[in-house]
């Protein structure tokens, strides 16, 4: 009979790992047994170290004692799918496989890029009616203003394609693809202040420590492609002259799920992946033979302790290992027809930028990525509207276009979901002084601006309403839990089954709160 | 009317007031459509409101009326019944110039008017009048100086209750709601028109899909039978006719067109249509017509730029077979040969992807052909950018069930691709960045599900000049 190396009862007890029980089971028994191993380390320092030794080399388990050194990458495929391979399908045939979130951190002021209020313009410097705001509590940025004057965008707007979307000037590009996309007028969310928002429309709590929404698809649907991480994570490079919100890798953490379904980055300037390179004199055969002897050590360790996160390290530094070769193809552009840098524009040359990134999310998904979220920063224009915007929507309006564009003519856009949202709107009152040239908008959690494309989503049309003051929803109101949830129903995902025990809780993406797919944006 | 009259007018001075008051009515209510009008016009609102009781008042004079025989044919046998008939009869007429009056109030309020509305209008005074003769000929038949009369004009008036009530029901539900759901063969015994459609223009955009969205939302007030604002929309030329308020639709300007206008307006506006409660239209409806407006509101058009209506799918997705037994073969393979094949969704019948993005350049005809075996259970495959050439399409052809092929960026020219004519699932073909051209995919116009084929950047469709 075999014993894990830190119990204290040699004679007793069954073996966990030899019993006809569910995987799921012994991994999680596997789980305490690192809890129970703290102790175990706890009593060596009362004096228990003697035994502990004597335990010598037990082994856990059969299945990975017979596991031999020679078929690492398979055994580390093995076991990181203990979890059960059934969970690791979507629910129903999926219409998106793939998608493509373009986040807009800073929170886009809808009513100056989609939500048109023709109307304000005559209300321009008028108080915004108490009856409107209600007792909602505002910022501290201008819960102390004297008044509340109401700031008629700056952009005239324009209505484009079949469906007669209306957009602002700001987004000529934008406008070309409106029967494409399916504009949300009514999203709304909980929070007022950029960092629990901006956990919220990425992890469905305001609260850190949650998986983020690519996190559950890369744990709900499994990878397409061996070589590349199944979610990536491209940022924006600063431009300083925006007001730019720190956006922290918390939003691409697997929280409580294993960490290798945590979002990888590609970095915005030199090495898309830094060290990836072998250094000279290290060939790729060494780097092999180094990888496999590390992957031994770390399988013994496994094996010693049942930490899953061992694994998530072993599978890590393989996929590091695949992407050495893989990711100097994926960033070589050279091979890009004249017609992707008609589309995209020059920026898309120079690496860092919107434009550049969202040729990259493409290739990304042409190479079976199943999570791509592109950040850009810098929309919390507070101040200097007139000044800020233009500069905004001139880096990123002509990406979404073309981004849009090229999946279409490729014929990704049919199994593709490109998303673009921020994690709140601005308000209609100007945040401090208002003039005819220029204004300043605060946080607005009560709706915003947010728009669907591809896989699934019925194109050209807007869903939801808002009041004349694009203050509150007034028809079909969509909340950040609906929001993910349509997006997961996209991915064949039913929010409701996506789920994980942890804390004594079956997690979902949507929070306990019940949340609903928003039917009338599916096609 | 002098001589006639006092032929058939009785002698008795009070029973002869009675005919002439009864015979003045008649007169009345025939000319009544001369006297006021039904010109189509709104008056006043009080006259709807009272007006709108209509509906529920004629339910009095059709429950009476049908009472009317059978309390006669029962009264053969007790004559208290008989004594009642008599009674319920004048009721019922009462109760026919209430609805009638109410009737009028509501058509001359609301401005209704249209072939039904009048024909429904006739069929009430015909009624009313029919139930005031039975009423003045009944003493003649309980006395029993006269059989035929009464029971006559009672079957008159009976048959105009059924004929007037058919036409109301049909102003109210819309003339098919009796026979969207009937029988085939009944209606073809009754030679019902099927399918009533505007004319046969076919394969335009107004028949295929205009005129269906105005059909099922908009006619049952704007059509023939009742003419809302003096407003049709059951034909072509109707709809460009327009109504009282002026053009519903202007070539080429959806903003100054009337009708979509008025069904973007938010549902609880006033002017909101479709009216009362009734829901409005889709998205997509709404799309389709200000496109039709915006390109010109032809009746012949076929294609709008920018608009592609995928016709609800002509096949069934059809379920694939169950593959769970061949599990154990399908790992072995994927292990041999690195591409993968992996389950859509967690039920097995919506089949296997064969997915080779991770060895794309080592994945050629060989590879794929191993997969053939699996091929009944194998909706998609993606071969992206890997080394299959046209041979493959010999292979695909076994693939079934297949619903979408992925050859983008391969070798293929397109020659044999006559070969996936047989796949009858197929919906989407990418074929992207290939040599092919378009004479290699004339074989595929045969393909009715085949909805979407990519030739992004080949020969058959070149890369699009810049836009800049």
């Amino acid at each position: 009979m075999k014993q894990h190396p830190c119990c204290t009862d040699p004679e007793h007890g069954p073996n966990v790992m030899g019993l006809p029980i569910p995987t799921g089971l012994k991994q999680e028994w596997a789980e305490l047994e690192t809890r129970r191993c703290f102790l175990g380390r706890a009593g060596k320092v009362l004096g228990w170290a003697a035994l502990a030794s004597l335990m010598g080399d037990r082994m856990l388990t059969d299945a990975a004692h017979a596991a031999g050194p020679a078929a690492t990458a398979g055994a580390a495929a093995g076991m990181s799918a203990t979890s059960g391979d059934s969970i690791r399908l979507a629910n129903f045939a999926p219409k998106a496989k793939r998608a493509i979130y373009l986040f807009m951190s800073g929170g886009p002021p809808q009513i100056d890029l989609l939500d048109y209020k023709p109307q304000l313009q005559g209300l321009y410097d008028k108080d915004l009616p108490d009856s409107v705001r209600g007792q909602q509590q505002l910022t501290g940025m201008t819960s102390g203003q004297a008044r509340f004057p109401i700031a008629p965008s700056h952009w005239a707007f324009k209505q484009y394609g079949q469906s007669g979307a209306w957009v602002s000037d700001l987004l000529p590009y934008t406008g070309q693809i409106a029967d494409d996309i399916a504009i949300i007028k009514s999203t709304n969310t909980d929070a007022i202040n950029h960092e629990p928002a901006i956990m919220l429309m990425n992890t469905g709590n305001m609260n850190p420590g949650k998986p983020c929404l690519g996190s559950w698809l890369a744990y709900g649907l499994g990878s397409m492609n061996d070589n590349l991480p199944t979610f990536m994570v491209l940022q924006t490079k600063l431009n300083e002259k925006e007001n730019n919100q720190p956006v922290s890798s918390r939003l691409w953490s697997s929280g409580f799920l294993s960490s290798e379904y945590a979002g990888v980055g590609l970095r915005s300037a030199g090495d898309p992946v830094l060290y990836l390179s072998d250094p000279q004199g290290v060939d790729r055969e060494v780097r092999r033979q180094m990888l496999d002897a590390v992957n031994a050590i770390n399988r013994q360790t496994y094996e010693e302790l049942g930490d899953p996160e061992t694994n998530s390290r072993i599978s890590q530094y393989e996929m590091a290992y695949r992407m050495q070769a893989s990711v100097p193809e994926l960033a070589d552009l050279s091979k890009e027809p004249q017609s992707t840098w008609d589309l995209y524009g020059p920026d898309a040359k120079i690496p860092g930028t919107f434009a550049y990134n969202c040729l990259m999310a493409r290739r990304l998904a042409e190479r079976g990525v199943r999570f791509t979220q592109v950040y850009k920063r810098g929309w919390d224009v507070h101040g200097n509207v007139t000044g800020l915007l233009p500069m905004l929507c001139g880096e990123t309006d002509r990406a979404c276009y073309a981004l849009v564009t090229d999946l279409k003519r490729r014929g990704l856009l049919d199994d593709t979901l490109v998303i673009w949202a921020g994690e709140f709107g601005r308000t209609v009152y100007s945040q401090g002084g208002l003039t005819k040239d220029n204004y300043g908008r605060d946080h607005h959690p009560r709706c915003y601006s947010t728009w669907m494309a591809g896989g699934g989503i019925r194109p050209g049309i807007t869903y939801g309403e808002t009041d004349e003051y694009s203050y509150n929803v007034v028809k079909d109101p969509v909340t950040v839990r609906d929001f993910n949830a349509t997006i997961l129903h996209s991915l064949g995902i039913d929010h409701n089954k996506l789920t994980y025990n942890f804390q004594g809780l079956d997690q979902k993406l949507t929070s306990p709160v019940p949340a609903s797919v928003v039917t009338g944006l599916l096609a | 009317m002098g001589a006639a009259a006092d032929r058939w007018l009785p002698q008795n001075p009070r029973l002869r007031r009675t005919w002439g008051a009864a015979l003045a009515l008649s007169l009345g209510l025939v000319l009544l459509p001369w006297v006021a009008r039904l010109d189509g016009k709104q008056h006043a609102n009080w006259l709807q409101f009272i007006g709108r009781f209509h509906p529920l008042a004629i339910h009095i004079p059709i429950g009476l009326l049908v009472l009317v025989p059978l309390l006669e044919i029962a009264g053969k046998h007790r004559a208290s019944l008989r004594e009642a008939a008599g009674l319920v009869l004048e009721l019922a007429f009462v109760g026919c110039l209430l609805a009638l009056t109410l009737g009028y109030l509501l058509a001359y309020g609301s401005g209704d008017a249209g072939s039904g509305v009048t024909r429904h209008m006739w069929g009430g005074i015909v009624l009313t009048i029919g139930v005031l003769a039975s009423v003045l000929a009944r003493p003649w038949w309980v006395r029993g100086s006269e059989e035929r009369v009464y029971p006559a004009l009672l079957g008159v008036t009976l048959t105009a209750l059924l004929w007037t009530a058919h036409q109301g029901g049909s102003l109210t539900y819309g003339s098919g709601y009796l026979t969207a759901y009937m029988p085939p063969p009944m209606k073809q015994m009754l030679l019902v028109d099927v399918i009533q459609r505007d004319g046969d223009a076919g394969g335009s955009f107004y028949a295929a899909h205009i005129h269906p969205v105005l059909d099922a939302n908009c006619v049952s007030c704007h059509g023939a039978t009742k003419m809302s604002g003096g407003l049709r929309l059951d034909s072509y030329d109707a709809l460009m006719r327009g109504g009282k308020q002026g053009p519903a639709i202007v070539p080429g300007k959806p903003e100054a067109s009337l009708l979509l206008t008025r069904v973007t307006l938010p549902p609880d506006h006033k002017g909101f249509m479709p009216a009362e409660g009734r829901p409005p239209l889709k998205p997509e409806e709404i799309t389709w017509l200000r496109a039709w407006v915006l390109q010109g509101a032809s009746a012949t058009a076929t294609n709008l730029a920018g608009i592609s209506i995928q016709a609800p799918k002509g096949l069934p997705i059809q379920p694939v077979g169950d593959y769970s037994a061949l599990m154990p073969e399908i790992k072995l393979m994927q292990q041999g040969l690195g591409a993968k094949l992996l389950q859509v969704s967690q039920k097995p019948s919506d089949g296997l992807v064969l997915y080779t993005v991770d060895v794309a350049s080592n994945f050629g005809d060989a590879q794929l052909a191993q997969f053939a075996k699996f091929a009944p259970y194998i909706v998609e495959v993606e071969l992206g950018r890997t080394a299959v050439t046209d041979a493959s399409f010999a292979t695909l052809a076994k693939f079934t069930n297949l619903r979408a092929i992925h050859l983008e960026g391969t070798a293929v020219t397109g020659n044999g691709l006559a070969k996936l004519t047989g796949l009858t699932q197929l919906t989407y073909l990418n074929l992207s960045e290939t040599k092919v051209t378009a004479a290699a995919l004339a074989p595929l116009k045969s393909m009715k599900n085949l909805q979407n084929v990519y030739l992004d950047n080949t020969p058959a469709q070149p890369a699009p000049a810049a836009t800049e």
